[in-house]
């Protein structure tokens, strides 16, 4: 088997041992289940022409399906974007600080495996987790909406996989952090600094003016060019989930500039990792 | 391993903590080799260097011909960490399974049962380990081990934590392993435990090898011997031909270079009049082997 594999399988038979993961899979069960039995949905020729929830006429007047569901579709990709992300942050904080803890990295370390597979095991354990959550969510979400309306789009799975690119920049430097200190809650606060680094340079252009021009404003700027632009993209799943027009100029480089910061994240915590004795 | 050195450097520190300090050590195949030492000697640092989980700063180590960084050469050895942690949410089973994928064996359920049999953990297999004791935990490190049938054990304090039956169990199962061919690798505080299982040991304080041999080599009192006769002895006529009175009663200790020199000895104290009832080459414990060693090499250092 490959090491990698095994090691992620390793993070994720520790994550299905926890409660609060599964009482989180149970708490997506029970919103989507709720929504489903509540929520009543009447189309006539690709219209909506009334909809009930728990039994209450939500007044709204007579659109075509796919306009209607419009901000339905964005409001849960932006919860699955930032609620996500935080979710993830909050629960995935001690898996890396866990397996590096005394007593289990030396287990590991003198097991046959190389010690960048450990940790590309671990990220690669955790975005399972992430992108299967995710996928059980929004899947969960559009055939709800898909059989009650009618109108099927991948929309919502796409969002919430861009989701998952964001959250696997921040985890990326939760990772690395790991590899400097083995505390959860720092890791869990680099991921949280990130992650609001990352909503303030989604508008560093709208910002930046207000920085006094010099020093100050270049300095912002550099440190904002650096940082994944994760407000951006998340407009941009909110944009795609809603299938209305995209706000950001280039998807594709949205994306390619998330990654590239993840990855750059992943080599600092990979050149570390090979060097530390335990 | 030749010339070992390993100094822990910390952040804005100019000087690091020196660990071990040039270490020349060679441990022949198929012995069961046990290191010992007082704490802060540099024992855990010279087996994770055997390990690679620690990178020496200066020096070799070669282990069963090849690298320690070798994933083939690690997939050979199997190890005991001091304080191993293992995830409490799972079982015992699952936790041997996974260890066996991660070596690169194959799925081996039956032969990790008996695994589990033979550490004596057969009943609490299904349990989760979370609700193991310290000793059960260590059985449970130990069958990890094993898995795979390694040829190199490194063990550090396997037997912490283990009651006096579990620990009998558990030198039953090293010197297994040693008739079976494996070299073992032990460190150990309980002294008496690695006299029982070791036949050669280091020694080791202040980063450096002090001593290092066959166990009976390193416990022999040179020439002497301990020479126990029955009651009614002359303690005056034996004195005088070089019996030297020992702590019990009919107990002395006579000095003999060779067998013929031992014998004439012993052909004088019958002379007059002594029977001999118990004949054993005068040794020291482990324990003093060690207080031997390290303490004078101690106040050298203190001199120095």
């Amino acid at each position: 088997m490959n090491p990698v594999l095994g090691i992620a399988g390793y993070v994720l038979r520790e994550a299905m041992s926890r409660k609060f993961i599964l009482a989180f899979v149970v708490g997506i069960t029970l919103v989507l289940s709720v929504v489903a039995l509540s929520l009543r949905i009447e189309v006539v020729d690709g219209a909506l022409a009334a909809s009930r929830l728990f039994g209450n006429e939500l007044r709204a007047s007579i659109r075509s399906v796919d306009v209607a569901l419009r901000p339905v579709y964005t409001a849960a990709a932006f919860i699955v974007f930032y609620g996500g992300i935080l979710f993830g942050i909050v629960a995935c904080s001690d898996f890396a600080p866990s397996l590096l803890s005394p007593g289990r990295i030396e287990h590991l370390l003198a097991l046959p495996i190389q010690r960048w597979h450990l940790l590309a095991g671990t990220f690669l354990g955790v975005m399972v987790l992430a992108v299967g959550g995710t996928l059980y969510g929004t899947t969960g979400l559009v055939l709800i909406f898909g059989v009650k309306a009618g109108y099927w789009t991948a929309g919502p799975l796409i969002a919430g996989l861009m989701a998952c690119v964001g959250f696997a920049a921040v985890y990326a430097v939760m990772l690395t952090t790991a590899t400097l200190v083995r505390s959860a809650a720092l890791c869990a606060a680099a991921g949280f600094v990130v992650m609001v680094s990352g909503i303030i340079a989604g508008f560093r252009q709208q910002i930046a003016p207000m920085f006094e021009d010099g020093f100050s404003r270049s300095a912002f700027e550099a440190v904002t060019l650096i940082l994944p632009r994760l407000s951006s993209l998340a407009q941009a799943a909110g944009n795609i989930a809603s299938s209305t027009p995209l706000e950001v100029n280039s998807l594709g480089m949205l994306l390619m500039g998330v990654l590239v910061f993840g990855f750059g994240a992943l080599a600092v915590g990979f050149w570390r990792f090979e060097g530390k004795d335990y | 391993m030749r010339g070992l050195r390993k100094t822990y450097r910390r952040l804005f520190r100019k000087v690091g903590n020196e660990a071990l300090r040039g270490m020349d050590l060679s441990v022949p195949e198929g012995s069961a080799f046990g290191l010992i030492g007082p704490n802060g000697a540099g024992k855990t640092t010279f087996i994770k260097s055997i390990l690679g989980i620690v990178q020496p700063t200066e020096g070799t180590v070669r282990v069963l011909g090849g690298s320690p960084e070798d994933p083939r050469i690690r997939a050979r050895i199997g190890y005991l960490p001091e304080r191993l942690h293992l995830p409490g949410s799972w079982t015992a089973t699952a936790f041997l399974a996974t260890v066996t994928r991660l070596k690169g064996l194959k799925a081996d359920a039956p032969g990790n049962r008996r695994l589990l049999e033979r550490v004596g953990l057969a009943d609490a297999a299904g349990r989760k380990i979370g609700g193991y004791s310290k000793g059960m935990r260590q059985r449970l490190g130990l069958a990890a081990a094993l898995v795979g049938s390694p040829s190199l054990l490194v063990l550090d304090e396997p037997t912490d934590g283990i009651d006096p039956m579990g620990r009998l169990e558990v030198r039953r199962i090293l010197l297994e392993e040693v008739q079976r061919g494996t070299t073992l690798f032990l460190n150990s505080h309980l002294l008496a435990e690695t006299e029982r299982v070791c036949d050669r040991v280091a020694i080791l304080a202040d980063g450096r090898v002090l001593r290092e041999g066959r166990l009976e080599d390193l416990a022999r009192g040179g020439a002497r011997w301990m020479v126990r006769f029955a009651p009614g002895a002359d303690a005056e006529a034996l004195a005088e031909e070089g019996f030297a009175r020992g702590s019990a009663d009919g107990v002395y200790r006579v000095e003999a270079e060779d067998a013929a020199a031992l014998n004439a000895a012993l052909d004088r104290a019958r002379s007059k009049g002594a029977l001999l009832v118990e004949l054993r080459r005068d040794g020291t414990d482990l324990e003093s082997v060690l207080l031997g060693t390290v303490a004078p090499a101690g106040a050298a250092g203190v001199a120095a």
